[in-house]
């Protein structure tokens, strides 16, 4: 387990720079810079020349990649070409909102997907079957900024039980209470906006499991549905639990809309404004974030492998 | 089935770090408790830059509406173009026009306490036009004597700033400058620091001070606290010279365009940069919520057709394109009924305005001019934003017309002006925020670090706007300005379409906004009161 766990951190290492070289060389394709901003007030050409300097604009674009690289070896992300502030303050503001926000959106998701997906399976056609459909179709048919726009108008605009916007109310020092009332509207598009794939993927893995031959055995051994339906689930988790995982990312990464139709400060937001603002630095550091973040989540995947599935970890030890 | 629930306790520890952080994002600044009753929430579409006024890479309004009330600034600019004192009681015009003199408010203090003199405004201009300085729009400072174009200390003169007593500042100037003029083109460009936290810094130096992270200024508020380009919390200056704004705290909060009028309605917000302007698509929802929508009594939006006159180089094909527009209907659908067509980019305010002129359309003529030309056919690529693109739809349907092909690009705005400063755009539509001065527009874009128009040969606008720019006399100026505007519509490097007038939904919860002028990027905190 050792050696593969080596393996694939090993594998990692390239993969993380090539990310960071393909998003540092697809930034220099844009184009507009940070010192073309201010056209719309009559140009910037005096201050064209300062910004080029001051970010080293001026030279060549391997030289830049080399600089910034050599910043990361010594953990500095850079400062943000926007504000001047540390690219690594600036993230470390917007993680924590980000968690809260996608991370309880996704876990309520997980929460009311998987038995809502396993029922729909043990129960074709039944009423859990038809509000798993339901649900999927919302999910996958509402864009979230639409379903962002909807929420604020019925809940915050017409019956005005919810704010529309912000993560705390302004003038107060921010309790959990308050911070749970501003949650509920965008954690809620988060959490319907996750649900659709989770709830396909529980019920059709569970449907698949519900015909194998050893489930058969099991009914004919005279098990009762429900010590059936937990044989069919765990087999059904190593596809839901890839699904899971693959929400990781997204949730330090931030939901860009959302954030942005609430106010909200996380990542997603300040990835939207630095890529308007073309702050490469802001942009190459929430890459950096992201692209640890995927790798991590795909080692961490590999080995949950391993422990659910007793398959992957025998191919293993026989390699 | 303990692997299992093993997996699943992993599983939700890696995606339930909620625990942890259920607290505040981590502002930045000195914390403070803030429990003020009487709190502004105010809404803006784009973040700001850094929160120093001379490191604005962007130089936006939605910076200068947050520098306005960190930092002051000499005078108040009203939307019809007069100025009221504000860090400056009075000003008066010395040495033959050539000169300015400032009377400060002795009353001006910086938010730690000790009191603004001239001193301070010398000592920030010299540090920002210091060679070693790397700061950003520094080039307003260019007509002060001792400075280069781009507003540097040459050194070879003395810089044309200086302190006459504690409260009296002058600047001189290169050329002769009337004071109003001079404040309205470069007021929101000149803030004072707070250069006795300053002393020893290296100029060089200057942007990297902590100072910039929790700012002191003398502005009507007080830096409390900020979420770098979310939020920003400010707090009432008691000690502001024209009075202590009427509530205690000021939360700007960055959200959505599309998001600030909902959040308006849903008691969200009490007021939205700039003016809580509004469509007029949208004003009868507002008015429908209860929220009275009222029109700016001053345009604050010119709408341009700009032209790179290297692809369209022959001046009768630049002409035919404006006489295939249909001025009137393009104004209709832009702004909904708010806005009047235009031949000149001057303001009607301006007391150079030289009328109207031609502006109805005449396709006739337009294909009439192409023929002359010898237009050949060839198709123009006509850059827009995408809030623009129905706009540029119907243009492209009426250049048509007159024979005159367009492809339409839909780009951000940023590549809009890169573009066309980079010659790969052969039109663009844009918008700008016009002043009642007379070359508000073209001096900024008639000179040769900025020819966005890409005219060859320059010469004959830069005499016209010397000549103006030097001119003291009203009749001879206005004269020289519709000789300008004359030479423009000959030549019309860009189509000068329509201005705009800006729908305000006011709040029902602040009184006292000046909402005209807020378009202007200064806003009158000071008068407002939190009901």
């Amino acid at each position: 387990m050792i050696h593969y766990i080596r393996k694939r951190l090993l594998t990692a290492v390239p993969v993380f720079f090539g990310i960071t070289l393909l998003v540092f060389f697809c930034l220099e394709l844009v184009p507009a810079n940070i010192t073309d901003l201010g056209g719309e007030e009559g140009g910037t050409a005096g201050n064209q020349a300062v910004m080029e300097e001051r970010l080293g604009l001026d030279r060549p674009v391997v030289e830049r990649y080399l600089i910034w690289l050599g910043g990361l070896f010594h953990g500095d992300l850079g400062d943000s070409w926007q504000t001047g502030r540390p690219v690594s303050a600036m993230i470390a503001q917007r993680v924590g909102p980000s968690l809260i926000l996608t991370g309880t959106g996704v876990v309520l998701a997980i929460l009311l997907a998987i038995p809502l997906g396993a029922a729909a399976a043990w129960r074709p056609r039944s009423v859990w079957d038809k509000l798993a459909s339901v649900c999927s179709m919302v999910s996958f048919g509402m864009p979230g900024f639409l379903l962002s726009l909807a929420g604020v108008y019925v809940f915050s605009v017409v019956l005005r039980w919810l704010p529309s916007a912000r993560m705390y109310a302004t003038g107060t020092s921010g309790t959990v209470g308050d911070l749970i009332y501003h949650l509920i509207l965008p954690a809620g598009v988060v959490c319907v906006s996750s649900m659709g794939e989770l709830v396909r993927q529980t019920r059709s893995a569970c449907l698949e499991a519900l015909g194998e031959d050893y489930i058969r055995t099991a009914r004919a051994k005279g098990l009762t549905e429900r010590q059936v339906m937990r044989h069919a689930l765990r087999s059904s988790l190593l596809p839901v639990l890839t699904t899971v995982l693959s929400h990781i990312p997204h949730i330090i990464g931030g939901s860009v809309v959302v954030e942005q139709i609430f106010g909200w400060p996380g990542m997603g937001s300040l990835l939207f404004s630095a890529i308007n603002s073309r702050d490469f630095g802001i942009v190459m550091g929430v890459t950096v974030v992201i692209a640890l973040t995927v790798l991590g989540t795909n080692l961490v995947l590999d080995l949950l492998y391993g422990l659910v599935d007793p398959r992957v970890r025998r191919e293993e030890v026989g390699r | 089935m303990k692997k299992q629930s093993a997996a699943l306790l992993l599983m939700l520890a890696l995606a339930l770090p909620l625990g942890g952080c259920a607290s505040q994002p981590a502002e930045e600044g000195p914390k403070e408790e803030v429990t003020a009753e009487r709190v502004v929430q105010y809404g803006l579409s784009n973040p700001w830059d850094s929160l120093m006024p001379y490191n604005s890479p962007s130089g936006s309004n939605y910076s200068r509406i947050i520098y306005d009330k960190i930092y002051d600034r000499l005078a108040y600019v009203h939307a019809d173009g007069t100025v009221t004192a504000r860090a400056a009681q009075s000003w008066e015009s010395v040495e033959d026009g050539c000169g300015i003199v400032f009377h400060l408010n002795p009353d001006c203090a910086f938010h730690d306490g000790t009191p603004v003199t001239a001193e301070h405004w010398v000592e920030t201009i010299a540090l920002l036009t210091d060679e070693n300085c790397p700061a950003l729009g520094r080039s307003a400072f260019s007509v002060l004597t001792g400075t280069d174009e781009n507003g540097v200390a040459t050194g070879t003169e003395e810089l044309g700033v200086k302190a006459v007593d504690e409260h009296t500042l002058q600047f001189t100037f290169k050329t002769p400058t009337i004071p109003e003029e001079f404040l309205l083109d470069k007021n929101r460009e000149y803030y004072v620091l707070p250069t006795h936290l300053l002393e020893g810094v290296d100029p060089a130096e200057l942007m990297e001070q902590d100072l910039w992270a929790a700012p002191v200024g003398s502005g009507p508020c007080e830096f409390v606290s900020e979420v770098t380009g979310n939020s920003l919390t400010l707090k009432a200056n008691e000690d502001y010279q024209l009075g202590a704004p009427g509530f205690d705290t000021l939360v700007i909060t960055v959200m959505d365009k599309s998001s600030l009028l909902t959040a308006l309605i849903a008691g969200d917000l009490d007021y939205y940069a700039f003016g809580g302007s509004v469509s007029a698509d949208n004003a009868p929802t507002a008015t429908e919520a209860g929220f009275t929508v009222s029109k700016s009594e001053a345009p604050n939006t010119f709408y341009e057709l700009m032209l790179n006159c290297q692809t369209l180089s022959d001046a009768r094909i630049r002409r035919a394109v404006e006489y295939a527009l249909d001025k009137e209907l393009l104004c209709e659908q832009s702004t909904g009924g708010y806005g009047e067509v235009t031949s000149t980019s001057i303001l009607p305010t301006c007391e150079s305005y030289p009328g109207p002129g031609e502006t109805t359309r005449n396709v006739e003529l337009s294909m009439d001019l192409l023929e002359e030309a010898g237009y050949d056919g060839e198709t123009y690529t006509l850059a827009c934003t995408s809030n623009r693109s129905g706009l540029a739809a119907l243009m492209q349907q009426q250049l048509a017309e007159a024979g005159i092909q367009t492809t339409i690009e839909t780009v951000d705005s940023a590549t809009l002006f890169s573009g066309m400063s980079d010659g790969l755009y052969d039109m663009a539509i844009a918008s700008h925020t016009p002043s009642a001065l007379p070359l508000w527009f073209v001096e900024s874009r008639f000179s040769a670090e900025n020819n966005i128009f890409h005219v060859d040969d320059l010469s004959p606008y830069l005499t016209g706007i010397d000549a103006i720019r030097t001119e003291t006399d009203q009749e001879a100026r206005k004269a020289l300005v519709a000789q300008l505007d004359g030479l423009l519509a000959e030549e019309r490097p860009f189509i000068p379409l329509w201005f705009g007038t800006a729908l305000h939904v006011e709040s029902n919860t602040v009184t006292g906004i000046d909402y005209d002028a807020s378009s202007f990027s200064n806003e009158n905190v000071w008068e407002w009161e939190k009901q």
